[in-house]
């Protein structure tokens, strides 16, 4: 359902700092897929993500969603069908406005915004349900705006934005790296209980192995612009970061940043 | 000081306009020294040919929020500098508006307007601040309006967070130009009134008008607050009003009208600088405190969130 057709893409081309993000890349994802990426810096993870939301445009190959060429679309266009986390907690609310008018903005995606009401009496209730979920005690506060929530909250708060309408896709871009690890735990827990919930059909780049192992159906590892490692259900399953560690091993100046070996 | 009163009430039209562009959409839009003139330009014309003053202000509406289509397209498509693109169409306008008007300035003396109708009611006096307060209100409520609904909401998201709101599918390059032909149209609006109130249309009374939209915008923010949208455009509003009082004090001690453009800057500088000052933000927390919006949020905000103060001030 969502295809990434030999997509290269070359940052600084013909420069000293020419930078082959992504080389001839080829990923398909299946309808309720949900796929984890790891791969040390600047292997072309982000840059992945980026291709399939629109923000940047590959220079060869395309990208399809539910068999249809999406690769001239606009970000704001794919986004009708893509959801989306970002790594800064605070780049998925918008927060001067309170959260049931940021849950009313995530609730119109892929529809006409016209002039009627954005927060009605029966959104409102549709929204505390559904804030609820989050166990944060949110469903009390939609008047408040998001601007004072902390950063766990925040992320919470995004990635119940981001899957709200149901989307197609949904991208998830280190979305715990920023967190402390009790928050980070919360919202994993919160991602595993949204997708499995929703058969959401899932890229996420994260840096933890651990992570990596614990969630999803299957995972790939990227190395200089390639996918060499694609790992299905079953053999990951049966993987250990040990495992992956000896991977990264393989390869010949892969540098695993001590952060990823910490974990 | 009836007339100031009046006079606020008008530019307070005009400066809703700018709240639109400068606080919801995050843009400093400098298109309003033009595109004030060129609503005010219209009107006169349209007057002076005998046409509905009524019409003739809706006309600079049109006008104004087309100034404002050309500097959104200017920044959106041509990727050029907001602060520029708004130069460049007020720049352009200039010589417009002396074709609009065929001349430097057009007298409406004698001309039935829309100030004239509604003095053959009110007279001048109380009644007629009163008329105006309720005019401007009803731009309030409808702009309090539109920014509640689907499309206000998608505005208010693009000048807050534009990474954000084109993850929810909404092209920002269309709503900034949404805004800036909303804030244009106002500013038009509003200049059609004042000439219609001070009986020409002139070339140069658009000129450092975006400094008395700012200090409208900043002085009635940092007087009446502006927690919420329907407290902030009433504060803008009362900003407008203060301002024009203002300066009918700055004339009654003995300054002449030649002046009012530096006392424009001192004031917005003032507006700008005395919150940084500590004894003003021991008195600005002392009202925050007061609000029981405050202190709802207070419990939640001291309990886990060292991020949050910084970006709640960044919001009040």
């Amino acid at each position: 359902m969502l295809k990434v057709d030999s997509v290269s893409k070359t940052f600084f081309p013909h420069t000293v700092n020419e930078r082959r993000a992504l080389v001839d890349v080829d990923l398909e994802l299946k309808e309720g897929d949900f796929v984890t990426v790891i791969g040390s810096n600047g292997a072309g993870k982000s840059t992945l993500l980026n291709t399939v939301a629109g923000r940047i445009h590959q220079d060869e190959g395309v990208v399809s969603l539910d068999g249809v060429d999406v690769s001239k679309l606009k970000e704001h266009q794919r986004a009708a069908k893509v959801g989306r986390v970002f790594q800064d907690p605070m780049a998925g609310t918008a927060p001067n406005l309170s959260i049931e008018e940021n849950l009313s903005l995530a609730d119109r995606r892929g529809r006409p915004r016209g002039l009627s009401r954005g927060v009605t009496k029966a959104k409102r209730e549709r929204f505390a349900e559904a804030l609820k979920q989050l166990e944060l005690g949110l469903e009390g506060r939609l008047k408040t705006k998001v601007g004072l929530l902390s950063g766990g909250q925040r992320q919470a708060l995004s990635l119940l934005m981001a899957t709200y309408s149901d989307p197609r896709v949904l991208l998830l871009d280190e979305h715990t790296a920023a967190l402390d690890p009790q928050r980070a735990e919360l919202v994993t827990r919160l991602t595993r209980s949204v997708v499995q919930d929703k058969g959401l059909t899932t890229l996420m780049v994260t840096h933890n192995m651990v992570q990596a192992l614990e969630v999803g159906n299957r995972l790939i590892m990227m190395h200089e612009g390639r996918i060499i490692l694609d790992v299905g259900a079953e053999k990951k399953a049966q993987m250990t970061s040990q495992d992956l560690l000896a991977e990264f091993g393989k390869l010949k100046g892969a540098v695993v940043d001590d952060k990823t070996l910490l974990q | 000081m009836i007339t100031a009163f009046e006079l606020g009430l008008i530019y307070a039209i005009m400066a809703l306009g700018v709240y639109l562009t400068f606080r919801i959409l995050n843009f400093p839009d400098l298109t309003v020294d033009g595109s004030f003139t060129s609503g005010a330009a219209t009107a006169a014309i349209l007057i002076t040919h005998e046409v509905d003053p009524f019409l003739a202000t809706a006309v600079a509406f049109v006008v104004g929020s087309v100034a404002g289509l050309i500097t959104g397209l200017l920044h959106t498509k041509g990727n050029i500098n907001g602060l520029l693109a708004g130069i460049l169409t007020m720049i352009g306008l200039y010589s417009i508006n002396l074709r609009i008007m065929d001349g430097a300035n057009v007298p409406l003396l004698g001309q039935d307007t829309v100030i004239s109708m509604m003095r053959g009611f009110t007279g001048v006096g109380w009644t007629s601040v009163a008329v105006l307060a309720v005019v401007a209100l009803l731009f309030k409520l409808v702009m309090d309006w539109y920014l509640q609904t689907d499309n206000g909401l998608a505005l208010r998201a693009t000048g807050d967070n534009e990474q954000m709101i084109s993850s929810f599918a909404v092209s920002t390059d269309r709503q900034k130009i949404i805004g800036l032909m909303l804030s244009n149209g106002l500013v038009g609006i509003a200049g059609a009134v004042v000439a219609q109130h001070q009986g020409f249309a002139d070339i140069g009374m658009g000129i450092g008008l975006i400094l008395v939209g700012l200090a409208s915008v900043i002085v009635g923010q940092a007087i009446f607050g502006s927690r919420t949208v329907i407290q902030a455009t009433l504060a803008v509003i009362l900003g407008a009003v203060v301002y024009r009082l203002a300066i009918q004090f700055a004339l009654n001690i003995g300054l002449n009208p030649n002046d009012m453009k530096l006392m424009s800057a001192v004031l917005v500088v003032a507006a700008l600088l005395l919150p940084q000052w500590k004894g003003f933000s021991k008195l600005s927390l002392r009202r925050k405190s007061r609000s029981p919006l405050a202190a709802a949020a207070e419990p939640a905000t001291t309990e886990d969130a060292p991020l949050s103060t910084t970006s709640a001030e960044k919001g009040v």
